[in-house]
């Protein structure tokens, strides 16, 4: 295995007990890269993060991190590897200074100065303890405690949920500033797809254990194409078969292609860019999400 | 946060967002352009998106690279950017403008000429 590949699943399967949470998926993470995994809930993307970490055999498939079986080589995948579970939780009594001798003494490619150095781009205190933090105070408390491990990869499971808008900036700030260097990969996965989209090199999309789509956001903008048109044009739209039809903000009509545009479509309106939860919607959409005919 | 519409490539907005700043002189001809690690913080932009616009910038011979460097301002840059602004203005956003002051009956001593400070 290239070592510019960090992740690579083949096949992966999970089930549990008879209810199967994810379905033959193949995939491949190289380094560099921000991996946005999306997918409704219930789509399996925790279970993914889980067996990524070895905290979930594979069914069937195979599934390597960094080079290793994240089940069989669980002690050495973790030294090297940064994850944050959709449930972590901070020991509530304990001081940031404490964590950061917690983590010294647990993690041995931790670096303590560097952990310092993170958190003071942060609003917390070394002498605050978790209990008195704001919840985006303490997931950037995390965070700075996670990004200070000299490690290739980071897998964050919904780090930004119940966060409001300007502890999810400081996030992704932190995020963009102090991870991503052109070698390091992160995977997250998130129900935020509009404000994730510009920071994501890479998608992968999940629909009830099935990856519906792996993709470079460079690949969006030549695969998919979208119209936006007047409502007159909407039955010819129609009899082209998108893959999405929608309402842009403003009310008027849009659809999506997987591909470019029919040649008798292309003209009855102006070419938008297909956005990635346009996109989310129309390759994961429930039968009770079904958008209303424009 | 998401301040990126769906008119056009996100790279293609910031490489349009960083023209007009090069056409207001920031960063002057000749000066380095911030670095892509620095404009991904800024813009809370994928690194891979911002080179995407910054070669796009290459591309129109706005900016070059100097290896090992970053990104310079040609020199040049502004009068040429000037002069495709000027030329799209008046071939697509004039007629359209015209049209709708027509449409208003507004006349030019109706309008304010100063420029703001």
């Amino acid at each position: 295995m290239s070592t510019d590949v960090l992740i690579e699943a083949q096949g992966l399967t999970l089930s549990y007990g008879r209810k199967t949470a994810l379905d033959g998926v193949s995939f491949k993470i190289p380094k560099g890269r921000v991996v946005g995994l999306l997918g409704h809930n219930g789509a399996g993307k925790t279970s993914l993060m889980k067996a990524l970490v070895g905290l979930l055999p594979a069914a069937g498939g195979d599934v390597s991190v960094l080079g290793l079986s994240p089940v069989k080589q669980r002690g050495q995948l973790l030294e090297q590897l940064c994850y944050i579970p959709d449930v972590a939780v901070l020991p509530r009594w304990a001081r940031a200074h404490e964590l950061i001798t917690l983590m010294s003494g647990l993690q041995p490619r931790f670096s303590a100065d560097r952990a310092r150095t993170l958190l003071k781009r942060t609003s917390v205190g070394l002498n605050d303890k978790v209990k008195s933090l704001s919840k985006g105070m303490g997931v950037q408390l995390h965070l700075a405690l996670i990004a200070a491990i000299d490690a290739k990869l980071m897998i964050l499971d919904e780090p930004t949920l119940g966060l409001d808008v300007m502890s999810r900036k400081s996030f992704y700030e932190l995020l963009i500033d102090e991870w991503c260097d052109g070698e390091r990969s992160v995977l997250i996965s998130t129900h935020q797809v509009e404000e994730v989209e510009s920071l994501l090199s890479d998608v992968l999309m999940l629909d009830e254990g099935k990856l519906v789509l792996d993709i470079s956001l460079a690949d969006i903008d030549s695969r998919f194409h979208a119209l936006s048109h007047d409502p007159a044009a909407a039955d010819a739209i129609a009899s082209a078969h998108p893959l999405l039809r929608y309402r842009q903000t403003g009310g008027r009509g849009a659809a999506i292609f997987d591909g470019e545009l029919p040649p008798d479509v292309a003209g009855l309106g102006e070419r938008i860019r297909p956005s990635l939860v346009d996109l989310f919607m129309a390759l994961t959409r429930k039968p009770q999400l079904t958008p209303t005919q424009a | 946060m998401h301040s990126w519409n769906t008119t056009a490539p996100i790279y293609q907005q910031l490489a349009d967002r960083l023209a007009v700043q090069l056409l207001d002189g920031s960063p002057p001809e000749g000066e380095a352009l911030p670095s892509v690690r620095q404009l991904a913080g800024q813009y809370l932009i994928n690194p891979l998106t911002v080179s995407r616009a910054l070669q796009a910038l290459v591309d129109h011979g706005l900016v070059e690279s100097r290896r090992g460097m970053g990104m310079y301002v040609t020199t040049g840059a502004r009068s040429r950017l000037r002069a495709t602004e000027r030329e799209h203005f008046l071939e697509k956003e004039w007629p359209a403008l015209r049209a709708k002051l027509a449409r208003l009956g507004i006349e030019p001593e109706d309008l304010n000429w100063e420029t703001p400070q």
